[in-house]
């Protein structure tokens, strides 16, 4: 379980500190799904960032993150370094340029077996094509490089790296901006397949209601980093208190009522 | 814009006033002896004594100086004396404190060479002492007041004479290898590296523009033939080329030039013909090309403004490169004797025993010359960069 | 990947040819008599046709430029003026000096420019930046024989720590231990003026190169894998790096390759390129031309190391070609 409560992180401008996230508290359990959904600049990837503790240097952050009984915020970065990945693994955004562009997916993933679980050689290659294979990928991707592979084929990669070390939350990060809708439906389906298959938890950010209401047991909606709305997906769908969360509830209507004509 | 204020213009002004007005600051021909060999400046090893140089000109007759008593390392006194007829009696002589010496009898001359040196037996047996004896200690032996003065029953109608006590001191900047003033042979060199560097630089300028322009107008085989020649002379080592061609078309300072330019016309062949590739496909140029504009209008009239900006930061990014080559080639020997450039003083210095004498302050001043006036244009380079782009102001960090 | 190679070997023959060519033209196309420069106007006129018909002066311009282009290669490089032994005599024995200079600064430099380089990457505002700025500007703006004639004066005359000149003591020790010390005694200064002129250029571009690539999304995606910052900095961003490091490289290395000349003449090193700057002045042209082209050639064999390493290093050789190369 993480349990975030009363988080609040500013970051540091030349003329004054701008806060990014305001009193948020929010909990995720392992098997479920959560999600995050708020515009862009809300503060929701600040927030899913501050779980992993890395947020770039010189930013303020208070309050607590929980997980295992722990503050991760109090935390020293060598045994953070055992959390990351083991305990909490992370896929990037779609859009992100997240793969080294001079190591082949195969050398990338084996990198974090070798260090997280001592696994190496042979053994390391075939649980490679195991991880590739889960997430939706033939072998021979393990040879590839990141620029000879296609956007939905990268995020794969990404999900099959997450997965390496077994962990017990995966946070995703937008993790289908930048892929077209199709390669989308399907990444967020293997997604959950693999966290229903696993009881693993995990935290969808995304800034796509409809999507995020297809997948998650829980939706927490923020808006200018105050968290405005936040419970399971079905009161939300038919109690919205939040004049935001209304709104973009009526948005998805009206594209649900276009889309059954 | 405060683009006088950047220290680099303000600098540059200065060198190139100092380059101008310096001929006429020491009068005198930079190659003339000033005074004995590797001297060092004064401002170094205050305890040994100047170098004092005495000199009688038109219708004096008469020397007078103080002097703490530091006997200086020689004495020499070169001149000629003409009198009003032929005296009788008539003698040069020298006073110290305690005695007056006879230096040389005069008498029934009417004109007269002087050449005498401390080192030489004659003279010291001249002034009464032994073959092995010290002449200093006796011409100079205690603190007063010396005078150096001609007495004759005729008139003199002109004595020149350059009396010099070598202590091993002269000038601001001391004296090479031929006693020549190296502070005035380094005001001369800021004018072969301000010539040599632009012109260059210019010249290069202009032959890269044209190969660039025409490499990224023209496209196809013109292209990949230029852009071959560029790569393969990037890959060649440039400097052995330059000393054989020094060498075999002459060392004059205009060959000098041609030789440099035409071997560093690379870079800006490159960044223009980026520069023409993007703006090719412009869209105002495709609208002058509908137009009916020809090439050679598109060219001149738009292609060449919109490149210029660059190109002048160029000119000033590469001058550096010009003037350290100029120097390279003149350190190594294979320029023009007769011309004075730093890179020359540093080979003679190099080659004529500064470092069996230890003359290292002959090394300093070309040197940092060069150094200085190649910090300046880089940073009137930068700025022109950052005026051609902004973003690259604050910083170089991306 | 094949292509590749093929393209660089191909274009390696070329620049070969080009300077076959550019040597050919220098020292025959000269003003005057073509003979005149080739053979030695002191010959008697027997040694003088002798000379003609071994370079063969009566042949047209283009068959000549044949037999010079294989002369060349098989480094039958003829008779100096100067000392009337063969060229490549004089020669062979300078090779190893030259690589043995140029080789242990380069590499002494580049470890040094690169670890300081990440280290100033890593430490923004600190003192080792400013030393690496700095470091740069001096060695873009000082000439390299001022810092060494600097160098040799403080630690040659002032403080005589290293010898004034040449690359043995005469007369030579004895003893093979005894006389690689001394080797290295005197190539010490020699190589550790080039370490000092080379490594600012250097550690300022891994640290450019370097600041943009710790700024990447992947460099926090393998914080967020846990990786211990050893691995981030040299197993994803400096292996990242590496591909524009090795151009720059490929870049400097003719002047490198020229520096010689300029650092044989200052310490009076026995090597190649001294025996080029006395055989220009000594206008003893066949000399000159044999030693411009072995700095070629050493230059263009270098050039092709570092383009296989290159396509080593970067995967995307396969498919693109080089960049701005």
């Amino acid at each position: 379980m993480i349990r975030i409560s009363h988080l609040y992180v500013s970051y540091r401008s030349t003329f004054s500190d701008v806060e990014a996230v305001t009193n948020a508290s929010l909990t995720i359990a392992k098997g479920t799904i959560a999600a995050l959904v708020g515009e862009s600049g809300s503060g929701k990837s600040t927030l899913l960032m501050a779980i992993l503790s890395l947020l770039p240097p010189g930013t303020l952050v208070k309050g607590k993150i929980i997980f295992d009984g722990e503050d991760i915020l109090q935390i020293p970065e060598s045994k953070l370094n055992r959390i990351r990945w083991e305990r909490i693994a992370l896929i990037p955004q779609g859009a992100m340029n997240s793969l080294t562009p001079v190591l082949s997916v195969g050398q990338q993933i084996r990198e974090i077996l070798s260090f997280h679980n001592g696994i190496k050689g042979l053994p390391a290659e075939r649980k490679t094509a195991e991880l590739l294979d889960k997430s939706g990928l033939p072998s021979s991707v393990a040879g590839r490089y990141p620029h000879e592979l296609s956007g939905g084929q990268k995020q794969r990669a990404s999900i099959a790296m997450a997965l390496a070390c077994d962990p017990d939350f995966l946070l995703a990060d937008e993790p289908t901006t930048a892929l077209d809708v199709i390669t989308q439906g399907e990444i967020v389906s293997t997604l959950s397949k693999i966290v229903r298959d696993t009881g693993m938890g995990m935290l969808l950010v995304t800034h796509d209601l409809p999507l995020a209401t297809s997948v998650a047991d829980h939706i927490t909606v923020m808006k200018n980093g105050l968290i405005v709305e936040q419970g399971s997906t079905e009161e939300i769908l038919e109690n919205p208190h939040h004049v935001h969360t209304r709104e973009l509830i009526a948005a998805l209507k009206v594209l649900e009522g276009g889309n059954s004509n | 814009m405060k683009s006088w204020k950047r220290w680099s213009f303000i600098a540059l002004f200065l060198i190139i006033l100092t380059a101008i007005a310096g001929p006429f600051l020491f009068g005198t021909d930079p190659e003339n002896p000033m005074a004995p060999p590797f001297s060092k400046p004064v401002w170094l090893d205050r305890d040994a004594p100047l170098t004092r140089i005495l000199e009688l000109t038109e219708g004096e007759t008469t020397k007078t100086f103080k002097s703490k008593g530091d006997p200086p390392k020689q004495f020499r006194l070169k001149g000629r004396i003409r009198f009003e007829g032929t005296p009788v009696k008539a003698t040069l002589v020298w006073r110290t404190p305690r005695e007056e010496i006879l230096l040389e009898d005069l008498s029934r001359y009417s004109d007269i060479l002087i050449d005498l040196d401390g080192r030489d037996i004659t003279f010291k047996l001249n002034i009464g002492l032994s073959a092995f004896d010290n002449a200093m200690d006796k011409l100079m032996p205690a603190e007063g007041e010396y005078s150096l003065y001609i007495e004759s029953d005729v008139p003199v109608a002109s004595a020149e004479l350059t009396a010099t006590l070598e202590g091993g001191r002269w000038g601001v900047l001391g004296t090479d290898q031929r006693g020549r003033n190296v502070l005035y042979l380094f005001v001369m060199g800021i004018r072969v590296s301000l010539i040599v560097g632009i012109s260059a630089t210019l010249i290069a300028s202009m032959i890269g523009l044209s190969m660039g322009l025409l490499s990224g107008y023209a496209g196809g085989f013109t292209d990949s033939v230029i852009m071959r020649s560029v790569d393969v002379l990037l890959s060649i080592p440039i400097l052995p080329i330059l000393m054989a061609l020094a060498g075999i078309w002459g060392k004059g300072l205009w060959q000098l030039v041609l030789i440099l330019s035409l071997f560093s016309w690379m870079g800006t062949a490159r960044t223009v013909r980026s520069l023409t590739l993007t703006l090719r496909d412009a869209c105002f140029i495709e609208n002058l090309r509908a137009l009916g504009a020809g090439t050679p209008y598109i060219l001149a009239r738009h292609l060449l403004p919109e490149t210029l900006p660059l190109l002048l930061a160029n000119i000033a990014l590469g001058v550096p490169g010009a003037i350290l080559a100029e120097a390279g080639i003149s350190f190594l020997g294979l320029s023009d004797p007769r011309v004075i450039s730093w890179g020359r003083m540093l080979h003679e210095a190099h080659s004529f025993g500064a470092f069996t004498t230890g003359a290292w302050w002959l090394l300093l001043p070309p040197g940092l010359g060069i150094a200085f006036l190649c910090l300046i244009f880089l940073d009137i380079g930068k700025f022109l960069e950052e005026m051609v782009d902004p973003r690259l102001k604050g910083g170089n960090d991306k | 990947m094949k292509n590749y190679w093929i393209k660089r070997i191909a274009s390696a023959f070329l620049v070969l040819g080009v300077v076959l060519i550019l040597n050919f033209l220098l020292f025959r196309m000269m003003p005057g008599d073509p003979v005149s420069s080739i053979i030695d106007p002191r010959f008697s006129p027997e040694a003088k046709e002798q000379l003609r018909k071994i370079y063969g002066l009566d042949l047209s311009l283009s068959r000549q430029f044949i037999l010079y282009a294989k002369q060349m290669i098989t480094f039958r490089f003829g008779i100096s003026f100067l000392t009337q032994r063969p060229i490549w005599e004089e020669l062979s024995s300078r090779i190893p000096n030259t690589v043995a200079l140029l080789g242990s600064a380069l590499i002494l430099s580049a470890i040094i420019g690169t670890l300081l380089g990440i280290k100033a990457a890593l430490n923004r505002g600190t003192v080792i930046e400013k030393i690496v700025l700095w470091g740069g500007a001096v060695s873009f703006s000082f000439p390299s024989f001022f810092v060494q004639l600097i160098l040799l004066m403080c630690f040659g005359y002032l403080f005589p720590i290293f010898p004034l000149r040449g690359t043995i003591s005469i007369p030579p020790p004895t003893g093979a231990m005894a006389a690689v010390a001394d080797y290295i005694w005197h190539m010490s200064l020699p190589v550790i003026s080039l370490v000092l002129l080379g490594f600012g250029g250097w550690a300022l571009y891994v640290r450019n190169l370097m600041v943009k690539v710790l700024g990447e999304d992947f460099i926090l995606m393998a914080k967020a894998k846990g990786l211990p910052s050893h691995n981030i900095i040299w197993g994803h961003a400096f292996r990242t790096i590496l591909p524009p490091v090795i151009t720059i490289f490929l870049l400097a290395l003719p002047g490198i390759v020229s520096g010689a000349v300029i650092t044989e003449t200052v310490f009076s090193l026995h090597g190649v390129g001294r025996f080029l700057l006395e055989s220009v002045t000594g206008h003893d042209y066949p000399a000159a031309g044999a030693a411009f082209y072995l700095l070629a050639l050493l230059t263009i064999m270098s050039n092709l190391i570092a383009d296989l390493a290159y396509g080593f290093v970067d995967p995307r050789v396969r498919f693109e070609r080089r960049g701005k190369r």
